[in-house]
C-alpha cells in the first residue's frame, strides 16, 4: 500500500503531507490515486520496453509490481536499459532493478522474480495479478503470456519494438482479439537493432494505457493497433478484429463467452 | 473496385504509407500484392521468401482481420477495403 496519496485523508495525519502525485491526483482524483497505489502488475521482461514501463509505473505511485526477467545486466543493454548503470553489469536485471525503482519510489512493493517465462511458470506469475505489461523480446514468451492472461481473464498490454519502430495494443479477453489473432505466427527478423528512444515511446505508451486501465480514464487503445513510426515521425492506429479461428481464444463476437479453452 | 493499403515500418522503405488502388471484381490478395510489386521494385523479394510463400515477419489485415484466418493469397478483395501491410516488431 503506498500511503503517500491518502495522508490528506486520515483522521490523524501521522506524516506531514506529501506531494508525489500533487501534479497527477487532478487527472484521476485520489480515487484513481488510490487504485494505482492498490494494483498489482506484473511486468514480463526488464528490458528497454520493461525498463520504461517500470520506471513511469513507480513514479505515478502503482502499488505492486512484479518484475520477471532471467537475463543479467550486459554493457550492450545500456543503450535502452535505463533501469541499469554501468556497476550493475553482470548483475541479475530483476535485482538491479529492484535498486533503481526504490530509489525513485520506496513505497513501491517490488516482487524480483529471476525465472524464465515459460508454460511450467507463467501460471505462478499471473496469479493474483490485475494487470500484465509485455516487455518481452520475443514472440514464443509472448504467446505463453497471450494464453495464460486468456485463461485467467487479465488484460495484456502487448508493446514491442524493433529500430525505430514499434506497436502497442491492450488485449482484453473477450472484447478484443487476442495477440494470436493479429500475429498468428512467430516474426523473425535478420537485423535486431534498437535504440533506447524506441523503447521509451512504446514503454510510455504502455504504462500510460496501465494508467488509464487502473484508474478507469480515458479511452483505452482496445480493438486499435497502434504503430508507431519514428523514423517519419508517424504514428496511426489501426483496426484489429478477432478471428474466430484463432487457436488461442477462438471467440466469436456474437458469442462472446464461446471461447475454445473454456469449453 | 477500389483498394486502400496501408504500409507499415519497413514496407515504407520500398513503398509509399498509403495507396489506393483500382482492381477488377474478383481479385484477390494475391492479384493485390502482385499489382504492387509491379509497382514498386523491391517489395516482392521483401514479402515472399520462395513464390506464394510469404516471409513469416509479413501480416497482412484485411479490414483488421489477419488473412491467415481468411484464406490467405487467396482472400476475396471487396470494394472498400482497407488492407494492412504490418511487419510486427518483435524485440523489447
Amino acid at each position: 500500500m503506498n500511503r503517500q496519496a491518502f495522508e490528506e485523508d486520515s483522521p490523524l495525519p501521522a506524516y506531514p503531507p506529501d506531494s508525489r502525485f500533487l501534479r497527477q491526483i487532478p487527472l484521476f482524483g485520489k480515487e484513481g490515486q488510490k487504485k494505482l497505489a492498490d494494483a498489482r502488475i506484473l511486468l514480463a521482461g526488464a528490458g528497454g520496453l520493461g525498463s520504461a514501463i517500470a520506471t513511469y509505473l513507480s513514479a505515478a505511485g502503482v502499488g505492486y509490481i512484479r518484475i520477471v526477467d532471467e537475463d543479467v545486466v550486459e554493457r550492450s543493454n545500456l543503450n535502452r536499459q535505463i533501469l541499469y548503470h554501468e556497476q550493475d553489469i553482470g548483475v541479475c536485471k530483476v535485482e538491479a532493478a529492484e535498486k533503481t525503482i526504490h530509489a525513485l519510489n520506496s513505497d513501491v512493493e517490488v516482487d524480483a522474480v529471476c525465472r524464465h517465462i515459460d508454460e511450467k511458470s507463467v501460471n505462478d506469475l499471473v496469479s493474483g495479478m490485475d494487470l500484465i505489461l509485455d516487455g518481452m523480446d520475443n514472440f514464443t514468451a509472448r504467446y505463453v503470456l497471450n494464453r495464460a492472461c486468456l485463461d485467467a481473464k487479465i488484460p495484456f498490454i502487448h508493446g514491442a519494438v524493433n529500430g525505430f519502430y514499434g506497436q502497442v495494443t491492450t488485449l482484453v479477453p473477450g472484447v478484443t482479439p487476442c495477440l494470436r489473432c493479429i500475429v498468428p505466427t512467430t516474426p523473425t527478423w535478420e537485423k535486431n537493432a534498437i535504440i533506447g528512444v524506441t523503447c521509451g515511446a512504446i514503454g510510455s505508451i504502455e504504462a500510460s494505457e496501465a494508467v488509464k486501465y487502473l484508474t478507469g480514464t480515458g479511452k483505452l487503445l482496445e480493438n486499435r493497433l497502434l504503430l508507431w513510426d519514428g523514423l517519419r515521425g508517424e504514428c496511426e492506429s489501426i483496426k484489429i478484429v478477432n478471428s474466430p479461428d484463432c487457436n488461442d481464444c477462438g471467440f466469436s463476437e456474437d458469442e462472446p463467452d464461446s471461447r475454445r479453452s473454456s469449453q | 473496385m477500389k483498394i486502400t493499403v496501408k504500409a507499415f515500418a519497413t514496407f515504407r522503405e520500398v513503398m509509399d504509407m498509403q495507396v489506393e488502388l483500382e482492381l477488377p471484381a474478383g481479385a484477390t490478395v494475391r492479384t493485390l500484392l502482385s499489382e504492387l510489386a509491379a509497382r514498386y521494385t523491391g517489395l516482392d523479394t521483401l514479402m515472399f521468401s520462395a513464390p506464394d510463400t510469404l516471409r513469416d515477419f509479413v501480416n497482412i489485415l484485411k479490414n483488421g482481420r489477419n488473412i491467415h484466418f481468411l484464406a490467405g493469397l487467396d482472400t476475396p478483395l471487396d470494394g472498400g477495403d482497407m488492407i494492412a501491410l504490418f511487419p510486427p516488431a518483435a524485440g523489447g
